[in-house]
């Protein structure tokens, strides 16, 4: 009886296109997900080969297996303890002298393998030709040449990994100098222990290793490491056919403009300006039509056939309003995260995204951050949601956390929107008390960024080390299929959460059960009851600090509670519901919205950043419960505090959470104490 | 000389890499070992940017002023 699964570790230097032979392998069967408790991406996808399940793993990508880095111990703890049954060890055909060390730290572990020698196009157009069987010979396993991009040859690696398997074809001992080989094989106890195990025997064990350094006259892991580094460059020497030839290729010509010191700058800002227009301008149209399609279509529809079977108040409204509702808030996410995916995948497939961290480096290191992240920090001006799930192409956890802490306070059009309604209505000069928050945004963000760097995340800002990997270009089907991967997780993961919580706070509005004044709902009860919380901030009305709870889904949603809780504004219109007809209207809108996408790409100017003018009535009301100084207060608890619930899902979902709930905590404390100051500072005024 | 101090699109042979033990590890896990030559392309702020055989790679001036080359 042959065992049906086969669990395959992919493993390789970073950039050397795990990623393409993956989705080449697996294709729809690909997922994201994290590695346990930490915020490092991991890609899984199964593959059906002649009666065998073969489970593909993909590493993290790294350039040694000696366990130091998140990523390196990630890898190092999957091949060692989980054990795979066959390691595809894939290499950077071009770079192979490089990748060779990581190929011999994972042949000491005997694992069964297979050689991918990738991107064998490259190297062939370099002139590097590799002798596949000498390769076969000196390792005793198997070599397969594969072109990531095209996927070519790797239609041979179901049927080689599965042969391999089967056969269970080890690589042969790798043999180092003849006095280390010969010290290795007196502290051998057992013969199944495999190479790594001996090594890392005698680096740990005292007696061993200062044996050693009697020998050599050097410590015991630069003895190591010399061997592998000779055993690399002798095997490289081995097969390789002919010497590389260096010619101008189309990288260096590139990067002598996109990274030249003044014209590599002004082309990143474009390019960041392109990248905010499209993700932004090109969405909202869907993103409104999704939502006037559910709320304005679906809705009244499921009301109409609960109302014909007769269902109870509650019932109906649950199902057209909070459900309905719930699923509309989540999807219209959605096409702005595929879109912000879909380019984000486009700048690391081609190799600019490193760029970036080169070019900037200079302005970031000096607030300490990393230069990569620019993009997610400029992002969360469009929106902090896919702003902190940019922030996936951060390597260390430490910047990436960094990152995510400071992206909430950086203001978005939402924000926009509550700013200009309360600054007209209050102020001489809204355009300067609307410009001061955004400032005073970007002052919190550095702010929160000085104290994590000083309690919790402290530690120098690691030694820059990168590589840049040459340009590419990536097939159109790879960017789709990771758009739909990761829109995948996002809807499964965060989705999930985004919809339970908005039921909730739609409960908390309706209940108890026929509930006519927000006053007596659950929702008013609470509102009143924190009043003493907000009235050091100048807020002392029960419908501001209640308008608060529904305005957790998304900022600018506190106007149109408002609204419904001052009653100045009715809820919906009344009157005939036709199916046909709006269905009719719905389809037009479709063309409108598409129409609308393509045309406000044109636009030089974000549209994003347009507010309409609303809630006229709303004004008046307000301006008497509220003055000057309450409503800048205001302003700023809603600038700071994070008062977002697909910012703290994403939160959740990328940082963990701890780090969501804790940060929520921490925003409105913030909130709170910015507020009072200011509040206070107006009344000595 | 360190390479540092290496004018941008000269070719230099590293001699010797001093420092953390870690962060050697990493720049000659990543090819900048002993005997390998490098061309500088560029200096921007704290980093440099060098080509080695047909990888680039950037390291920051603090690392690159404990490799010493010729």
């Amino acid at each position: 009886m042959k065992k049906k699964t086969i669990r395959v570790a992919l493993a390789g230097n970073p950039n050397v296109g795990k990623t393409s032979l993956l989705n080449h392998l697996a294709g729809t069967t690909l997922k994201v997900g994290n590695w346990p408790g930490v915020t490092v991406e991991k890609k899984e996808g199964s593959l059906f080969y002649e009666g065998y399940t073969i489970n593909f793993i993909d590493l993290p990508g790294i350039y040694t297996l000696e366990p130091v880095s998140e990523d390196e111990f990630i890898a190092h703890r999957f091949l060692t303890e989980e054990t795979p049954d066959v390691i595809l060890n894939v290499v950077e055909t071009p770079n192979m002298e490089r990748d060779l060390l990581l190929t011999v730290e994972l042949l000491e572990l005997g694992i069964p393998m297979v050689l991918v020698l990738n991107m064998i196009d490259e190297a062939q157009k370099l002139g590097i030709d590799i002798d596949t069987e000498r390769l076969e010979e000196l390792l005793g396993i198997k070599v397969v040449k594969t072109n990531g991009r095209t996927g070519a040859g790797v239609k041979d690696l179901p049927r080689v990994v599965v042969e391999t398997y089967e056969k269970g074809i080890r690589p042969k001992e790798v043999k180092y100098s003849e006095d280390l080989e010969r010290l290795l094989t007196s502290i051998r106890e057992s013969v199944d222990e495999s190479k790594h195990y001996l090594i890392k025997k005698l680096l740990t064990h005292r007696e061993y290793f200062q044996h050693v350094e009697r020998l050599y006259g050097k410590p015991a892991y630069h003895v190591i490491r010399e061997n592998r580094f000779a055993f690399a460059h002798g095997l490289y020497n081995e097969v390789i056919k002919r010497k590389p030839i260096t010619s101008m290729d189309i990288t260096t010509l590139l990067d002598r403009f996109l990274l030249h010191p003044y014209i590599g700058t002004v082309v990143f800002f474009l390019i960041m300006f392109t990248l905010f227009k499209i993700s932004f301008d090109f969405s909202k149209p869907f993103m409104d039509w999704l939502d006037g399609f559910l709320n304005g279509f679906v809705s009244p529809i499921i009301k109409m056939i609960f109302k014909d079977l007769g269902a109870p108040t509650l019932v109906i409204g649950f199902f057209s309003e909070a459900f309905i509702g719930g699923v509309g808030f989540v999807l219209t996410f959605t096409p702005l995260i595929a879109v912000i995916y879909f380019l984000l995948s486009f700048l690391e497939f081609t190799g600019y995204l490193p760029r970036i961290a080169f070019l900037m480096d200079r302005f970031m290191h000096k607030l300490g951050l990393h230069g990569k992240s620019l993009v997610p920090l400029l992002l969360g001006f469009g929106c902090n949601v896919p702003a902190i799930v940019a922030t996936r192409t951060m390597e260390s956890k430490r910047d990436k956390l960094l990152v995510i802490a400071m992206i909430p306070f950086m203001s978005c059009p939402a924000r926009l929107v509550v700013f200009s309604f309360f600054a007209i209505t209050f102020f001489k000069n809204p355009t300067l008390v609307i410009f001061s928050l955004y400032m005073l945004g970007v002052v919190m963000a550095l702010i929160t960024a000085m104290i994590l760097r000083k309690i919790a995340l402290r530690g120098a800002l690691d030694h820059f080390v990168m590589e840049l990997p040459p340009y590419r270009l990536p097939t159109l089907r790879l960017l789709l299929r990771m758009v739909w991967v990761y829109l995948k997780d996002f809807l499964y993961r965060a989705g999930t959460l985004i919809f339970a919580v908005s039921i909730l706070i739609w409960l908390s509005m309706n209940l108890p059960p026929g509930v006519e004044k927000p006053e007596d709902s659950i929702a008013g009860k609470i509102g009143k009851a924190i009043i003493p919380i907000f009235e050091p901030i100048g807020i002392s009305d029960w419908r501001i600090s209640t308008s608060l709870i529904p305005a957790f889904l998304a900022r600018e949603i506190v106007l149109s509670s408002m609204a419904t809780i001052y009653s100045v504004e009715e809820q919906g219109k009344k009157g005939d519901f036709s199916v046909y007809e709006s269905a009719k209207k719905q389809f037009f809108s479709l063309l409108f919205a598409t129409k609308e996408a393509f045309s406000s790409l044109i636009n030089p100017f974000p549209k994003t950043f347009e507010v309409s003018e609303e809630h006229s009535t709303l004004r008046s009301s307000i301006s008497k419960s509220m003055d000057e100084r309450s409503a800048l207060s205001f302003m700023i608890f809603i600038l700071i505090y994070t008062s977002c619930l697909g910012t703290v899902a994403v939160m959740w979902r990328e940082a963990g959470k701890k780090f969501a709930l804790g940060f929520l905590v921490y925003s409105f404390v913030m909130a709170w104490i910015s507020a009072f100051l200011i509040y206070r500072i107006g009344t000595l005024l | 000389m360190n390479l540092e101090d290496v004018k941008v699109g000269t070719k230099v042979m590293i001699r010797d890499l001093a420092g953390k033990d870690e962060v050697i590890r990493r720049v000659e896990a990543m090819g900048l070992r002993r005997g390998k030559s490098v061309e500088v392309l560029q200096k921007l702020g704290r980093t440099i940017l060098v080509k080695l055989n047909n990888s680039r790679i950037v390291i920051s001036k603090d690392i690159a002023k404990n490799i010493s080359v010729e």
